[in-house]
């Protein structure tokens, strides 16, 4: 059970980021509150990881505020004991063990946890007494993983923390992430697999060149956009296609394309349309918008 | 910091290159200069082979090592993990370098008294002492400096030859020549006054009064070391 209130966890306040003459992030606000699961997405160079990076004081700002339990995200001696951190690149010390890191590491946090259960929850028990330069990129990022969620922290902030990773390393983070939130972890996401943030973001902010395309629920995003039925016919048809209130796209592939913001009625024209006329209909899909469609219309 | 300080400890006896290359070796250079005294003496004093023990140890134990494993761990962005953690940036450096900082102590220490055994006691341990502290501080500066210039532990082999041989120069040229040519550029060039002081105070004969005004140079060597450091030293590599 994943409880949200009005408290903010962060805030982030007409935030400029500015690289030379590259304006990254330009006059961005935004806030989080507590227990809520927020996934900043965006295109490649949309400003996420540079506004991450401020929440996580790795940045300094050329203007605007950002607070993270109502302090500056610069007092780490008062906010990193209540935030873990996944980078989105960062290394250890090679020579050092799996153990020995999440030890090291969670001891800087200042916060309390069993090392022996951390690496269990991250499946690296067999090798807690192996070396990091012996271990694979996605058991490196699941060790990162590990020393971000040390002490369950009550903010995670995690940029593009299943990449590289196997199907099942994934679910299994996944599944850690899940019983963080149901202790009350609020959680901050970046990613480019959107079909993570849509199963689990309460709330988007979709960044375009350093500002917000848009933010909101996944269906406020989704809403927006029509919803989408997709089929293929025998060849060759052996009757037109019925006329549908939305313009029916032939793709290149052959199949037909239905975007509507009715998907329920129209596909039960069709359907109507296809036992009428005997036909089967190949490979019939349909649902509503999904993130990618979202995505996709920034461009 | 002792948690960052006890990985690097770990680090530094797991792998015996840095080992051998920052510990070892200035252990035998060290261990050459004391076993033929009688030859370095006639050439210099035996306060010269009490400078060239420092700035061996110094040059190669603290500085390299310290240069090299600050390079390491920016390149490969472990100090940016060490900073997404609660400690400040102070704690992180001194975890970094107080096991480098600490053996190079010991060594010099422990060099140092067998030594003192072998060829006859310094005529003032104390002063002695001063300016080990002294030359150890502005080594560390100067590696923090010097490691916001380099770019890895390879480019490290580099970047860290200057100074590292300029040191060793420096402590040759006062401990073979003598203080008094040339003296006011002898005691400006960096680590000049820190090794007069421990001639002065290995071999005696300087009043100390004499001796302590080598200090304000020692310091302001150690004061331009910091400076440098906070101006050139990074956390994260370049983009």
């Amino acid at each position: 059970m994943h409880t949200t209130d009005d408290t903010p966890v962060i805030d982030v306040e007409g935030l400029d980021l500015v690289y030379g003459e590259f304006h990254a992030v330009k006059d961005l606000t935004f806030h989080v509150r507590r227990g809520e699961f927020y996934a900043l997405l965006g295109t490649n160079g949309a400003g996420k990881t540079s506004t991450l990076e401020v929440i996580e004081g790795h940045r300094r700002p050329a203007s605007g505020t950002v607070r993270v339990f109502g302090h500056s995200p610069w007092d780490r001696n008062t906010v990193r004991p209540r935030m873990g951190i996944m980078l989105q690149e960062s290394g250890f010390s090679p020579d050092l063990t799996v153990a020995e890191s999440v030890r090291i590491i969670g001891t800087l946090t200042r916060r309390d946890d069993d090392v022996d259960r951390v690496v269990d929850l991250v499946g690296l028990t067999r090798k807690a007494r192996t070396k990091v330069s012996q271990l694979s990129g996605g058991e490196k990022r699941r060790l990162d993983f590990a020393t971000a969620v040390y002490g369950t922290p009550e903010l995670i902030v995690l940029d593009e923390p299943t990449t590289g990773l196997d199907i099942q390393s994934r679910d299994e983070l996944w599944d850690a992430v899940d019983r963080l939130r149901e202790s009350g972890t609020t959680v901050v996401l970046t990613t480019h697999y959107l079909e993570e943030a849509q199963q689990r973001a309460d709330r988007i902010g979709l960044m375009h060149q350093g500002v917000f395309h848009r933010e909101g629920t996944v269906a406020e995003l989704t809403g927006a956009l029509p919803g989408v039925i997709t089929f293929g016919l025998p060849a060759p048809p052996s009757a037109g296609v019925p006329a549908l209130p939305l313009h029916v796209e032939r793709q290149a592939d052959g199949t037909f394309r239905v975007e509507t913001h009715r998907v329920q009625k129209d596909l039960h024209t069709l359907l109507g349309w296809a036992e009428d006329h005997g036909v089967d209909l190949i490979g019939l899909e349909a649902g509503p918008t999904r993130l990618d469609d979202v995505f996709r219309a920034i461009n | 910091m002792l948690a960052i300080a006890y990985g690097e400890l770990v680090q530094l006896f797991r792998n015996r290159l840095v080992l051998l290359t920052s510990f070892i070796m200035p252990i035998a250079v060290s261990a050459f200069f004391v076993h033929r005294h009688e030859v370095f003496a006639d050439a210099g004093s035996l306060g010269y082979i009490a400078a060239i023990v420092v700035f061996t140890v110094g040059a190669f134990g603290l500085y390299t090592s310290a240069v090299t494993t600050l390079a390491s761990r920016r390149q490969n962005l472990f100090l940016k993990r060490l900073r997404s953690t609660a400690i400040g940036d102070s704690g992180i450096l001194g975890g970094l370098l107080l096991p480098v900082t600490v053996l190079a102590t010991v060594q010099v220490t422990g060099i140092l008294i067998v030594f003192g055994v072998v060829a006859g006691a310094p005529a003032d341990p104390v002063l002695l002492a001063v300016a080990v502290v002294a030359t150890i501080a502005m080594l560390v500066g100067f590696a923090l400096a010097t490691a916001g210039v380099t770019n890895s532990p390879e480019h490290a082999q580099v970047t860290t030859l200057p100074i590292a041989l300029g040191m060793i120069a420096v402590a040759s040229w006062i401990g073979l020549t003598g203080a008094e040519d040339l003296q006011l550029v002898k005691r400006l060039v960096p680590g000049g006054a820190a090794t007069e002081l421990v001639l002065n105070a290995w071999d005696g004969g300087v009043a100390l009064s004499e001796s302590l005004i080598l200090l304000a140079p020692t310091f302001a060597w150690v004061f331009v070391a910091a400076n440098l450091a906070a101006k050139f030293f990074r956390w994260e590599p370049r983009r």
